[in-house]
């Protein structure tokens, strides 16, 4: 159990303030939002790098501002471990010293740096890496190490801005694996600020959506992303199913399958790689990429076809989010469709569905994906 | 010659070196100042240390000799004692770091102000105090630019020459250097003691300027 995280934070920006008021009881929990929505302006506030923040920041016992009493501790007194965009190394030092930049605080807290430096650096890949000039490494790297500087220093909470936006998407998803065995080892909360619909799922326990400063829906990442306030912004950004589950490849076969965490199972293009490893992935799947179907299709070219049941019908604009459960159970799936053709197919909350699904429609995330 | 080359060439080494060593720290610590902090009256601070550079040197030297003076505001009759600075090779130290102080505070201030404020917040959120930002982040980056700053305040006291013969005087022996040497040999026509000079001079700037170049290529690679 990680400890509880309280904001309730005023900060005035240039066109409107930031004003939320939330309690942080999961280890991670997402700040989603359009850019220019005072995500990272919130992070900020919380890591105490932004003068005019009012209200109160608490983490467990420890209170890092709380205006009705004055105190408002500076940034360097708050144990966060902040990695923010653009990873901001410190181009005067190597990688390792770069990792080890925080150290003097992890010994103030009990921690031994160098023995967190020796479980940070092969969780991170960071081995070969450690005697290059910062100059010299790529965006994914860099990001690597904001992340290991910043897991070595010894934080209270881990403060995490889009630390894979400035990456191309392909490399972003190829990371995705490596933040979930992060997150696994946490042991302390996290706030992860992020436009990414599929990164939020995949690593946040909670969501908060911030529009304008304001939060304007909360709860469970995949539920919020799907609420009908906020999904033509998750859409825009890039919204897909996303279902864990582990990918096999067997021989002679030109497809490959993913058995997902309920039984289910879902054949999916090969991903490139070696074809006989196996391993646990996430497979997205876009909302407006499967078919409904009232009865079991015949002669499609589609290669998954799914018994679910329909457990929710809602409306947006003019088109409808059907979320239905698969028969053999596993995560809620979300799909587009026109708002006329739930009456069209006769569907309500209820109704036995199949959802068909094309192989290649199917992203599959994972080490040797992408 | 009326005086050798070489006590010419040593007391205008001294002279540059100990006003650059005077100026170094202080202008250092007014650039990081002016280039990172809010303070009250940073306008009037900012306008007094770009102040020399505009002024005739000449002007700047007659100051201090007004406020030097026996009933200036800095003279024997104020403090009770006498500092020592007319006509004295220190009055040349004094006249020199006046005029190099403005290069080096600017060179300072441009160079923190070149340095990601976000690198420093994030220095501050690893732990480290705001002085300790300062030592471990903020003074390594700008290191290169305070080098070449430094070196360009050591190259414009080496060449002091208004300020310095209105305060100290041109005394051959005690109070004359390479500029106010060469500007002698030439009022009294002895064109190979300016050869000379200027060829010393010429030497001595070739080699600050290659010495520049090659703090500004190392910073740039």
């Amino acid at each position: 159990m990680t400890e509880p995280l309280h904001v309730a934070l005023r900060l005035p920006l240039d066109r409107f303030a930031v004003e939320v008021e939330i309690t942080c009881r999961h280890p991670v929990t997402g700040i989603f939002g359009a850019s220019g929505a005072g995500k990272s302006s919130l992070l900020e506030a919380v890591a105490g790098l932004r003068r005019g923040a009012r209200g109160r920041v608490q983490l467990g016992e420890t209170v890092w501002l709380d205006s009705s009493t004055g105190v408002d501790l500076p940034s360097h007194r708050r144990a966060v471990g902040y990695v923010p965009q653009e990873g901001l190394l410190f181009p005067h030092w190597d990688v390792r010293r770069n990792l080890l930049a925080g150290a003097r605080r992890a010994r103030a807290h009990g921690q031994d740096p160098l023995a967190r430096l020796r479980e940070v650096v092969p969780l991170l890949e960071l081995e070969p890496l450690l005697h290059r000039p910062v100059a010299t490494l790529s965006g994914g790297e860099r990001q690597r190490v904001a992340l290991g500087r910043a897991l070595c220093s010894g934080p209270r909470l881990l403060l995490l801005d889009e630390p894979l936006a400035a990456l191309d998407l392909p490399l972003r998803r190829r990371l995705l694996p490596l933040l979930r065995r992060l997150r696994e080892q946490l042991t302390i909360p996290m706030l992860l600020v992020s436009h990414d619909p599929i990164e939020v799922q995949a690593l946040c326990d909670a969501l908060i959506v911030l529009r304008q400063g304001a939060v304007i829906a909360q709860g469970e990442p995949r539920a919020v992303l799907t609420d009908p306030a906020v999904f033509p912004l998750a859409q825009r950004e890039g919204f897909e199913n996303l279902l864990a589950g582990a990918l096999a490849t067997e021989e002679g076969q030109r497809s490959a399958r993913v058995r997902l965490a309920n039984g289910a199972v879902l054949t999916v293009a090969p991903p490139p790689g070696d074809p006989d490893s196996r391993e646990d992935v996430l497979v997205g799947v876009s909302a407006t990429d499967i078919l409904l179907a009232t009865e079991q299709p015949r002669g499609l070219s589609a290669r998954n076809v799914l018994p679910a049941t329909v457990r929710e019908i809602r409306a947006f604009d003019h088109h409808a989010l059907v979320t239905a459960t698969l028969t053999e159970g596993g995560p809620p799936i979300t799909v587009e469709v026109t708002a006329a053709t739930p009456g069209q197919l006769g569907l309500t909350a209820g109704s036995p569905v199949f959802l068909v699904i094309k192989a290649t429609a199917c992203r599959v995330y994972g080490r040797r994906a992408g | 010659m009326d005086s050798g080359l070489l006590p010419i060439l040593l007391l205008t080494l001294r002279v540059a070196a100990v006003a650059t060593a005077a100026v170094a720290v202080p202008a250092v610590l007014l650039g990081y100042a002016l280039a990172r902090r809010e303070f009250f009256g940073k306008g009037l601070v900012s306008a007094l240390v770009g102040l020399p550079l505009v002024l005739p040197p000449t002007a700047v030297g007659f100051l201090l000799l007004r406020l030097l003076a026996v009933d200036g505001p800095l003279g024997r009759e104020t403090l009770g004692f006498d500092l020592g600075l007319v006509l004295t090779w220190k009055g040349a130290v004094v006249a020199a770091a006046v005029m190099s102080f403005p290069l080096v505070a600017r060179t300072a201030r441009v160079t923190f102000e070149g340095i990601e404020p976000r690198l420093e917040a994030m220095g501050r959120t690893l732990g480290y105090s705001p002085l300790g930002t300062f030592a471990r982040i903020t003074l390594p980056l700008a290191r290169r630019g305070l080098l070449a700053g430094t070196l360009l305040g050591f190259t414009r006291a080496l060449g002091e020459f208004g300020a310095t013969v209105t305060l100290a005087g041109n005394i051959p022996g005690r109070t004359q250097t390479l500029a106010s040497a060469i500007f002698s040999a030439q009022q009294v026509g002895d064109a190979a003691q300016g050869d000379w000079l200027m060829g010393i001079a010429l030497a001595v700037g070739l080699l600050a300027i290659w010495g520049a170049e090659r703090l500004s290529r190392e910073r740039n690679r």
